[in-house]
């Protein structure tokens, strides 16, 4: 190859080089021009954000709850920043504020490239002192910045919630979000929290040498709207003691039974949570969950020890909309599908007399043919204890008789299995607000879990795909994993049935009000600086199920039956005892206790569920304790001692009531 | 022939021959616009950037004077002690202490020598003498054989690794542009040029392994794909400086307009390697076609210089020279509009900085000594 030809194929490759260059530069300032020169000029303003001050929440009775306050704090505009200054002025607000220096350079960091962060909140001198040094501190100003300040501490903390930082899933929900902002991470907080929020002030300037040369008109801040709570803080005081003691009530208890040598006690008894809830307007009147935690120390920040603590004793978690499996409370809804739908008992089963629908509570219940054809007997928590004899459906609510609602199930079972009726107790449970979220206006609820065929097919399959232990293996050989025991548990709220303390009260408020089930609110409505509502959340009415008068008032005279008859007797209701020294108006006040049996090496929670008054109820008080044990001996002195208070009697102490369940 | 009578036939050639007025004028033309464009981009804190760099173009302007009248032919038996000060002076960078994590500079008080600059001029003038015959009569298809490749590996590997290591890639990088571009016209076969190619791809490919690339190097290459890469580092960098080019549009902002983001100064290292920023965002597109046209026309008179020389070793430094200028413009340029990684080339005769544009006077200078020296006296055999 000639040496002129080299030389034009080298300069070919030079012409094609700078095509390439100015092709690009083309499309960049050409095609892609407009585009970059709107966000260039854009860039050249700087946003200077004053944040507002949230919303304040108020009780039912207009007490404050949490307000925010206006407090110096020191702020860092990296603006103004030389990067040779950097350093030094980072050791220096390091030493001032006593804040860690590495700390403090990866919020520099952050903040990035004429960048503006909040350092920390000062105490009023300490602002005054720093004011002073200005001039040796580059970039650094004070400004006032709101704080939350919650009143009542760490009562009602679930409710109220608390305050963070913006996280990445925040940001993902809402990519408008403002990352510096503190946003609402539970309770009232976190679901109102664009309410509250209001809306941040900005101040856009343009800089030029380490001077503002030009501004905008500034956009004042504005506050978040306020929020009147349903809850009565008075009553929620009330309550959050009653737990406590009811916590501690529950200790006692088991530390008497361990010094008689019982081995069957496990756990300590650690937390509870109990829902005062309107059975009309649904509104939520109290709501606890102990332990609990003061909102306080999320503001403005907590330390790791602080926040390993409280999960460590998992004191951020609001049992009163957690699920747990509700045990015997479940009766009263399996009492009113059985009357409304006039469900059948099992023929040919000893101790059912099904013409008459009573059954013989004598303590055992012999099954002949259950799945493999073999005889079994279920045993009742009375056994070998009390024989209350034979039961109309009414006197098994009282004495919680399981064999009765054992043998509604297997009716059920029997008479409906693989028919579009079979579900009939699931899909009433369904209707009454199981196995989905009540839609309460609060963050983090549990949807709790209603067992069906088609829930247990579905967990099978997933069984044989992924080979994780959902169900029992034998289930698996069975032609369906679904059996009639599941439906017999079920009907006494057992087996894999879960629900909240906050679905047990709407299921019960909806019952007790003749079958109107809505949505739960523990937030009224927003008030104005004056006091007033200015605008009211009502509570949506989520379904009307058609429930008759008489099986209401059936069901309201078991519930009375429960805490108020034949005390001394052995036909008595499992609650007698707790609610011996009610007062005045026992005979309109009623109840279930519930007690969810767990595994083997797991103490049962304790449950009660009270209703009041009974003549036109308005009052539905859950109490849960977790591990605690007999829902009649713990859970139901702490609902009594709450009903008292509701019912305007004098509050009795919180003392054993009797085993049951 | 001594040094004597060498200067009295240049007097007597330079009678026949005038300078290259087209490449000293672009030369000049975009020297005066650099300053220009320099200032623009400091002008906030004073008018210093600027003198200081006059200084350089009226150094440079000297340098390039002298050098035209100098005969190119002396510089073959110059080599070996060029060469061998060149590689001293590479390695007297790493008694200084290191600038922004770099070893590039020898501070001599009123100025920081950059030898790797020089390095490259030194460099292309070695190549011209190994890949050229001292007499007409070696020239033919076989010239160029394995060893003169491997020789020339050799030539442009050791300074590059001491230059490597300072760390300095760009400049690693244009020496292996001068390598290819230099042995394909010096008449290296297709069989060796593809043997050069898989060596080259095998080094980088060991580069990338061993993780010889340090972190920072490494994100200046990667942010070219993702531009959310150290996004108060390199890519703010690149950021402001497409924003800047981008936002310039067809006419551009116009000359010391403010509120543009040179005036504010956000493009970092604007009047260094990102001085062609000042110009896309103040003069647009049309000003940087004009700039890319002006070292088309660079380009275009040293190849015709190459075309022109009386012998191969002319030939081949105008090569050298035209592939350093081309890949010097390609990937500044490409860097700033987002096509090329961040490797620290300036632009030539455009960005501040003294030694660089002294060795691209010198190169040019050299260029326009071939030019004078075109014409063969008769009966000459050197030519190639």
């Amino acid at each position: 190859m000639k040496f002129s030809v080299r030389l034009s194929i080298i300069g070919l490759v030079f012409i094609v080089m700078f095509s390439v260059v100015g092709l690009r530069l083309w499309f960049v300032q050409i095609a892609e021009g407009p585009a970059i020169a709107q966000a260039a000029e854009n860039q050249t303003w700087l946003h200077k954000v004053s944040y507002a001050p949230r919303g304040d929440i108020y009780d039912r009775n207009g007490v404050l709850l949490a307000t925010s306050r206006m407090v110096p704090a020191v702020f860092v505009d990296r603006t103004f920043v030389d990067p040779d200054e950097r350093e030094e002025l980072i050791q220096r607000l390091s030493a001032i504020l006593g804040i860690d220096a590495e700390q403090l350079d990866a919020m520099y960091e952050e903040a990035g490239i004429n960048g503006r962060f909040k350092v920390a909140a000062v105490p009023t001198d300490l602002a005054y002192q720093i004011n002073e040094q200005l001039e040796e501190l580059p970039g650094v100003e004070i400004a006032k910045a709101p704080q939350r300040v919650y009143l009542s501490g760490p009562t009602l903390a679930h409710v109220v919630g608390y305050l963070g930082s913006v996280g990445e899933e925040d940001l993902e929900k809402r990519p408008d979000l403002d990352p510096n902002l503190r946003i609402g991470k539970l309770g009232v907080e976190g679901y109102y929290d664009e309410l509250l929020q209001g809306a941040s002030g900005v101040l856009e300037y343009r800089v030029y040498r380490g001077e503002i040369i030009d501004q905008k008109p500034p956009v004042e801040p504005e506050q978040g709207s306020s929020l009147m709570l349903s809850v009565d803080l008075q009553l929620q005081e009330l309550v959050e003691r009653a737990l406590e003691q009811g916590i501690e009530l529950s200790n006692s208890i088991k530390d008497e039974r361990r010094a008689e040598g019982d081995e069957e006690v496990f756990n300590v008894t650690e937390s509870a949570a109990a829902v005062v809830l309107d059975a009309q307007t649904f509104e939520v009147l109290a709501m606890a969950s102990v332990p609990d935690f003061d909102p306080q120390l999320f503001d403005p920040g907590i330390s790791d020890e602080q926040w390993d603590e409280l999960q460590r004793i998992k004191a951020l978690s609001n049992l009163a909309i957690t699920a747990a499996p509700p045990a015997s409370t479940f009766k009263a809804i399996t009492y009113t599908v059985f009357q409304e739908e006039d469900l059948p008992l099992p023929e040919g089963i000893e101790g059912v007399d099904v013409e008459n629908r009573l059954v013989n509570c004598d303590g055992q219940l012999e099954l002949p043919d259950l799945a493999d054809g073999s005889a079994q007997v279920k045993k009742d928590w009375y056994y070998k204890r009390f024989d209350f004899g034979w039961k109309d459906v009414d006197g098994a609510l009282e004495v919680s008789c399981n064999i009765f609602f054992w043998n509604v199930g297997l009716g059920t079972w029997r008479a409906f299995k693989e028919t579009p009726r079979e579900n009939i107790l699931q899909d009433w449970a369904k209707r009454l607000g199981y196995g989905v979220p009540t839609g309460v206006d609060l963050v983090g609820e549990a949807d709790g879990q209603v067992p069906t065929r088609e829930l247990f097919e579905e967990l099978a399959e997933e069984q044989r795909a992924t080979g994780k232990v959902l169900l029992h293996p034998s289930r698996l050989e069975q032609p369906s994993p679904w059996l009639g025991g599941d439906l017999m548990d079920f009907a006494i709220g057992q087996g894999f049935f879960t629900a909240t303390p906050l679905q047990v009260a709407v299921s019960y408020a909806a019952v007790v009000n003749g079958g109107m089930v809505k949505e739960p609110r523990v937030a009224r409505g927003v008030v104005a600086p004056t006091g007033e509502l200015v605008e009211e959340f009502t509570a949506p009415v989520v379904r009307l199920v058609s429930i008759s008068e008489e099986t209401r008032r059936g069901l309201l005279d078991g519930l009375n039956a429960v805490v108020n008859i034949n005390a001394g007797t052995p036909d008595r209701g499992t609650a007698w005892r707790a609610f011996e020294n009610f007062g005045p108006g026992i005979d309109n006040v009623g109840g279930k206790t519930g007690t969810s049996q767990l595994s083997k090496t797991e103490d049962p929670h304790a449950w009660f569920v009270g209703v009041a008054p009974l003549d036109n109820p308005r009052y539905i008080v859950v109490v849960f304790i977790k591990n605690g044990g007999s829902g009649g001996a713990v859970a139901a002195p702490v609902a009594r001692h709450i009903l008292q208070y509701l019912m305007g009697n004098e509050p009795t102490p919180i003392v054993a009531g009797e085993v049951a369940d | 022939m001594t040094l004597k009578t060498r200067i009295r036939e240049v007097a007597v050639v330079r009678r026949d021959n005038r300078s290259d007025r087209i490449l000293f004028g672009t030369m000049l033309a975009l020297s005066g616009f650099g300053l220009l464009m320099i200032y623009s981009a400091t002008r906030s804190s004073g008018t210093f950037s600027m003198e200081r760099q006059m200084v350089f173009v009226a150094a440079g302007l000297i340098l390039y004077f002298v050098v035209s009248n100098i005969d190119y032919r002396e510089y073959r038996s110059l080599i070996p002690v060029a060469s061998a000060i060149t590689l001293l002076v590479l390695l007297l960078v790493f008694l200084f202490e290191p600038v922004n994590g770099a070893q590039r500079w020898i501070d001599l008080g009123f100025f920081k020598l950059q030898p790797a600059e020089f390095a490259k001029v030194v460099v292309i003038v070695a190549l011209a003498g190994l890949l050229s015959p001292q007499h007409r009569e070696e020239l033919g298809p076989g010239f160029v054989t394995w060893t003169k490749v491997a020789q020339a590996m050799a030539i442009v590997a050791i300074p590059a690794i001491f230059i490597y290591r300072q760390p300095d890639l760009g400049t690693t990088l244009v020496f292996g542009f001068i390598l290819f571009a230099m042995l394909f016209v010096a008449g290296a076969s297709w069989r060796q040029m593809v043997a050069l190619a898989v060596t080259a791809a095998a080094g980088v490919a060991a580069v990338l392994r061993f993780g010889l690339l340090s972190a920072y190097q490494m994100n200046r290459i990667r942010v070219l794909f993702d531009p959310t890469i150290d996004p108060s580092g390199i890519g703010y960098n690149l950021r402001q400086s497409k924003a800047a080019i981008g936002s310039g549009q067809l006419f551009g902002k116009g000359l010391f307009q403010p509120g543009t983001l040179t005036d504010f100064q956000y493009v970092p290292e604007q009047e260094n390697d990102f001085i062609f920023t000042a110009v896309g965002e103040q003069l647009g597109f049309i000003g940087g076609i004009l700039v890319l046209a002006a070292f088309a026309v660079i380009i275009w008179r040293l190849l015709v210089i190459a075309a022109n020389s009386r012998d191969r070793f002319g030939a081949l430094i105008a090569s050298g020279i035209a592939a350093m200028v081309m890949f010097h413009v390609f990937v500044n340029i490409g860097m700033t509009v987002g096509i090329m990684p961040v490797t620290g080339l300036p632009l030539p005769f455009l960005s501040q900085g003294g030694s660089f544009y002294l060795a691209m006077a010198l190169a040019l200078g050299i260029a326009n000594s071939i030019w004078l020296m075109r014409t063969p006296v008769p009966g000459e055999n050197q030519l190639g």
